[in-house]
C-alpha cells in the first residue's frame, strides 16, 4: 500500500482519445450488424434461388405475375409487384417489400439500444467525462450507427453480387449494389429517427416506442398508396414510399435517394443539436416523475413481475396481432400463388401439408409467427436474467421469499404471455382471412395460434435451464437456439436436408397448422421437454450462488 | 440465555482461487449493535450474503435465531432486513409503490414508523426511483428496511451515498432499533460511525476476522501513543523495553508503548521531560494498525507501528 500514488501513468486510451464514443457504438452495434447482412444476404439469395427452382417455365413465371400483381392485398402489404415474370422483378419487390420494414425495426431498435439504452446504463457518464461534449458525443454515436449500417449494407451487398453472378440469376455487379442500397436504406432512415427519439424520450423503451410510432405511420401511409384508391402520390408523404421508388433491378431511379439522404441528414443535426441542448440523462420531452401511485399488483414477486413485464409483452402482442392479421389478408391471394410453384409444394408437403390455397400458404407463414413467440420465450428468460444480475431480485430475495416461488412466478407469467400472444395471432389471423372470404374457421386458427406455444414454452425451458446452470450464458443459449433452429428451417427449405438435422430445430417437430390439424402429441411432449428443462434448471437455480453481471 | 442472532462456525466462501471468506467464527448476542470493519474487498458484503443465504458457503455454517441460513431461508428472513450498499430497485415504480411492495413482501410494516422515517430522511416518494439519485435510492432501501422493525437488521455499507445531515438522522434511528432491543449488524468503512454506534466491534482483514471485542477491550490491548517534549536533549527511547515506532522532531518525541509504561516513565523522569501527553489509540488508529503491519493476520501479533500523523 505504500507509494502507489507517487506514480502516474497516462491511461491507455487507444490511439484517438477523442473517438472514443465512435468506437463504443460501432463495437456494440457491429455484432448485429452483421447478423443481420448475412440475414439479408441469405433473405436476397433464397428469393433468387427460390423463385428459380419454383418457377421454371415462362408460363408459370407468367401466372405467378398475374396472380400477385394483379392482387390489391399483397400490393398494400408487401408494396406494388410489378416485373414478377423476372428473377430480378421478384428479388426487388420480395427483399424490398421486407427487408425495408424488418431493417427499420432492427434500426429504430440498435439506435435507441445504442443511444439512451448506453445513457440509461450510465455509460455515456464515463465516456463524455472524458474529452468530449454532449454535442461532440451524440455527433460521435451517429458516426457509430453510419459504421453500422455500412457493415449491413456491405455484407448484404457483397452476398448480392455474387447470387447475381450465379448463371441463372444474372444480375449485374452494379445493379446488385443498388439492390443492397434500396434494401437497406429502410434500416438507414430509421437508424436516424431512433437516434432522434434518443433525445425526444426519458427511456430507451420510450424513445423505441416513439419511432416504433413514426414506423407505424410511415407504413400506413404507404399502404393506403399501395391500396389502389387512387391515393398513389401519398407515397411520397411516406419514407418508405420513397425506398419504393427506388425501384432496383428493374426501373432504377436513384433520384428517390434525394429526399431519403436529406431526411437523414435533418434527422442527424437535429440529433446533435437537441443532445446539446439538454442535460445529460434528461429528455427533450419532459418525463412523468410523478405519476399517480398504482399498487394494485404490487402484492407479491409475481405481481410484480407483472407490472415489470407488461409493456414489453404488450408491445409483442400488438406486433404479432399486425403480422397474425397481415398474414390473414395475405392468405387468399398468396395461397393461390402457390398453386404455380412446384417447389412451395414440396416445401409444404415437408411440412405435412398438401393442396394449395390460404390454409396452406398460412401453415408455412405461420413458422414466422412461431419464431416471434419464441422470441417472447427468450426475451422473458433475459428478463427474469436481468433483475438478478442488476442485484434487483437481492431486494425480494433477502425477504421472506423463496427463489423457487420467485422463479415459478416468472415463468408462469411468460407462459401465459405466450398462450395470449398465440391465441391473438390465431384471432387476427381469422379476421384478415375472413374478410378476404378465405373460408377458415376461426376455431382451426385460434388452435393453429396456440399451436405456436410449444416451441416457445420449450425454449423457455431451455433458458431456464441455462438460467441455473450458467446464468451469465441464459440469453445467448436462447437466442443460439433459435437462430440454429431458424437456420435450419430456412436450409430445410431450400435443400434436401436429413431429417436428422431438421429434428435439431425446436420449430420442426410443429404441425404446420392451420395447413393441417395440430398434433396436440407431439405438443404435450414439446411443452413436458420444456417443464422438465425449467424445473432442473429450478432445483439448480435453488442451490447457487446469485450471480451479478 | 436466548439464541444468539447471529452465530457462525468456519464460515469460508472461496471463488476460483481467491479465500473470499475464512473460517469465520462469529457470535452477534440479542440486542447488540455489532460494527463490522473492514476496507474494500476483505469480505463483508460476502459474510452479510453468506448470512442471507444467496451465495452458498464453501465450507462451515450460519444461522440466524438458531434458523439455518441455507436450509431455511425464508424463515430466517421473515426475522430480518437487510440493507445493500448498491441500491438498484425498479426504475419504473415510484418511491411509494417500491415501500408498498417491499412492506407486502416483508409481511410487516410500523405504519406510522414509515411515515416518521419518510419526514426524517426527507424523501419525496412520490417520484418515480429513475428520478432519484443515488442518496435519495439508499434512503429508500433503508426506510423499507427500518420501517419493518424486524428483530434483526443487517446493514451493508448503508450511508454510502447519504449527506452528513441524513447520517444523523441514520445514526438516530440505529439508536432507537437498540432502544427497542432489536439486533444491529453494521458492515461500515465510516469509522467514527462505527465509534459511535457500536457495542463491539469485529476487523476484518483478507477475509479474516483479526479482531473482535468491544472498543474499550482493544484499546486496552492496543498501544498507548506518547508525546514527550524535552527541555535539553532527546534521549534514545529506542531500546526502552514496550516502546517502538519512535519518531523525533525537533525536542518533540512520539512512540507507542505496549503494556506497562514503567520502563519508559523512568527514562523520561531522568532526562529532563518538560511536557507530556498520552491518549489511547482512536478506532483509526486500531484499525489502521490492523491493516498497516506486515506480520502474518492469522499470529494475534499486536505490534503496532508506526502510523505517522
Amino acid at each position: 500500500m505504500v507509494g502507489e500514488s507517487a506514480i502516474v501513468t497516462p491511461a491507455p486510451s487507444g490511439r484517438w482519445p477523442r473517438t472514443v464514443v465512435v468506437r463504443e457504438t460501432a463495437r456494440r452495434g457491429v455484432r448485429s450488424a452483421v447478423l443481420w447482412g448475412v440475414v439479408f444476404g441469405v433473405y436476397v439469395t433464397e428469393s433468387a434461388t427460390g423463385y428459380e427452382g419454383a418457377y421454371k417455365t415462362a408460363g408459370q413465371r407468367h401466372a405467378l405475375a398475374q396472380t400477385l400483381g394483379s392482387d390489391v392485398g399483397i400490393s398494400a402489404i408487401i408494396g406494388p409487384a410489378s416485373h414478377l415474370d423476372t428473377v430480378a422483378g421478384f428479388v426487388a419487390w420480395r427483399t424490398l417489400g421486407v427487408l425495408t420494414v424488418v431493417g427499420a425495426v432492427w434500426g429504430l431498435l440498435a439506435a435507441t439500444r445504442l443511444l439512451r439504452g448506453e445513457e440509461d446504463a450510465g455509460r455515456w457518464e464515463l465516456l463524455l467525462a472524458g474529452r468530449t461534449t454532449r454535442r461532440g458525443g451524440a455527433a460521435q454515436a451517429l458516426t457509430g450507427l453510419a459504421g453500422c449500417a455500412l457493415v449491413l449494407w456491405a455484407i448484404t451487398a457483397v452476398i448480392a453480387v455474387a447470387v447475381g453472378r450465379s448463371s441463372s440469376v444474372h444480375i449485374d455487379g452494379r445493379s446488385a449494389l443498388f439492390l443492397a442500397v434500396a434494401d437497406v436504406s429502410g434500416a438507414a432512415i430509421f437508424l436516424a429517427v431512433g437516434a432522434l427519439t434518443s433525445q425526444l424520450a426519458p427511456t430507451r423503451r420510450q424513445a423505441a416506442s416513439y419511432a416504433g410510432a413514426v414506423l407505424g405511420v410511415a407504413y400506413a401511409l404507404r399502404m393506403v398508396a399501395d391500396s389502389g384508391a387512387g391515393l398513389a402520390w401519398l407515397r411520397w408523404a411516406s419514407p418508405l414510399g420513397w425506398v419504393e421508388e427506388l425501384h432496383p433491378l428493374t426501373t432504377p431511379r436513384p433520384v428517390a435517394l434525394v429526399p431519403i439522404v436529406g431526411l437523414i441528414a435533418i434527422l442527424t443535426v437535429l440529433t446533435v443539436q437537441l443532445a446539446g441542448a439538454r442535460d445529460l440523462g434528461a429528455s427533450t420531452i419532459p418525463d412523468r416523475s410523478r405519476p399517480p401511485t398504482r399498487t394494485m399488483l404490487l402484492s407479491g414477486p409475481t405481481g410484480l413481475t407483472v407490472r415489470l413485464v407488461r409493456p414489453v409483452v404488450i408491445g409483442w402482442v400488438v406486433a404479432i396481432a399486425l403480422g397474425g392479421l397481415m398474414l390473414g389478408l395475405i392468405a387468399k391471394a398468396a395461397g393461390r400463388a402457390l398453386t404455380g410453384s412446384t417447389s412451395m409444394r414440396k416445401l409444404v408437403s415437408d411440412f405435412g401439408a398438401h393442396g394449395a390455397g390460404a390454409t396452406t400458404y398460412l401453415g408455412v407463414a405461420f413458422l414466422m409467427a412461431a419464431l416471434l413467440l419464441a422470441l417472447i420465450a427468450a426475451g422473458q428468460v433475459g428478463a427474469a436474467r436481468g433483475e438478478e444480475s442488476e442485484g434487483k431480485l437481492d431486494h425480494l430475495l433477502v425477504r421472506p421469499v423463496s427463489r423457487t416461488s420467485w422463479l415459478a412466478g416468472r415463468l408462469s407469467v411468460a407462459t401465459g404471455a405466450l398462450v395470449i400472444a398465440g391465441a391473438v395471432t390465431g384471432v387476427t389471423g381469422w379476421l384478415g382471412a375472413a374478410s378476404q372470404d378465405s373460408g377458415i374457421g376461426l376455431t382451426n386458427m385460434v388452435a393453429a395460434g396456440l399451436n405456436l406455444v410449444p416451441p416457445a414454452v420449450l425454449i423457455l425451458g431451455v433458458g431456464t435451464l441455462a438460467f441455473g446452470i450458467r446464468p451469465r450464458a441464459a440469453s445467448g443459449a436462447c437466442y443460439a437456439v433459435l437462430a440454429w433452429s431458424f437456420l435450419v428451417e430456412l436450409i430445410g427449405g431450400i435443400v434436401n436436408a436429413s431429417h436428422w438435422l431438421l429434428d435439431t430445430s425446436v420449430f420442426h417437430q410443429m404441425a404446420a397448422a392451420p395447413a393441417v390439424a395440430p398434433d396436440w402429441t407431439t405438443n404435450a411432449v414439446l411443452v413436458a421437454l420444456g417443464v422438465a428443462a425449467a424445473a432442473i434448471g429450478g432445483i439448480v437455480f435453488r442451490f447457487r450462488d446469485l450471480a451479478g453481471a | 440465555m436466548a439464541e444468539p442472532a447471529i452465530h457462525t462456525s468456519g464460515l469460508s466462501k472461496r471463488y476460483a482461487d481467491v479465500d473470499a471468506l475464512s473460517d469465520l467464527d462469529l457470535d452477534v448476542h440479542q440486542g447488540e449493535v455489532v460494527g463490522y470493519l473492514g476496507p474494500n474487498g476483505s469480505g463483508k458484503t460476502t459474510t452479510l450474503r453468506l448470512l442471507l443465504g444467496l451465495i452458498r458457503p464453501t465450507s462451515g455454517s450460519a444461522e440466524i435465531f438458531g434458523l439455518d441460513c441455507q436450509s431455511r431461508p425464508v424463515e430466517a428472513h421473515r426475522r430480518l432486513a437487510y440493507v445493500a450498499g448498491e441500491a438498484n430497485l425498479w426504475p419504473s415504480l415510484t418511491g411509494s409503490e417500491t415501500l408498498h411492495l417491499l412492506g407486502r413482501v416483508q409481511g410487516q410494516v410500523d405504519a406510522a414508523y414509515r411515515g416518521e422515517l419518510i419526514a426524517r430522511f426527507d424523501l419525496d416518494p412520490s417520484k418515480k426511483v429513475r428520478t432519484y439519485s443515488k442518496g435519495n435510492r439508499q434512503k429508500l432501501i433503508l426506510i423499507a428496511a427500518l420501517m419493518a422493525r424486524p428483530d434483526l437488521l443487517l446493514l451493508d455499507e448503508p450511508t454510502s451515498g447519504l449527506d452528513p445531515l441524513m447520517e444523523q438522522a441514520f445514526r438516530h434511528s440505529v439508536h432507537e432499533a437498540k432502544e427497542r432491543g432489536q439486533t444491529v449488524f453494521l458492515s461500515s468503512h465510516i469509522l467514527s460511525e462505527v465509534e459511535a454506534l457500536c457495542d463491539r466491534v469485529g476487523i476484518l482483514r483478507n477475509g479474516r476476522l483479526v479482531d473482535m471485542g468491544t472498543l474499550s477491550d482493544m484499546r486496552h490491548l492496543s498501544a498507548l501513543t506518547v508525546e514527550a517534549t524535552f527541555d535539553g536533549s532527546v534521549p534514545d527511547l529506542s531500546q526502552v523495553p514496550g516502546v517502538s515506532s519512535v519518531e523525533v522532531e525537533g525536542r518533540v518525541v512520539r512512540c507507542q508503548v505496549q503494556g506497562t509504561v514503567e520502563p519508559l516513565l523512568k527514562v523520561l523522569a531522568s532526562s529532563g521531560v518538560h511536557e507530556l501527553l498520552s491518549r489511547e489509540p482512536s478506532l483509526e488508529e486500531l484499525f489502521l494498525a490492523h491493516y498497516g503491519r506486515s506480520t502474518d493476520p492469522g499470529t494475534g501479533s499486536l505490534e503496532v507501528p508506526a502510523l505517522g500523523g
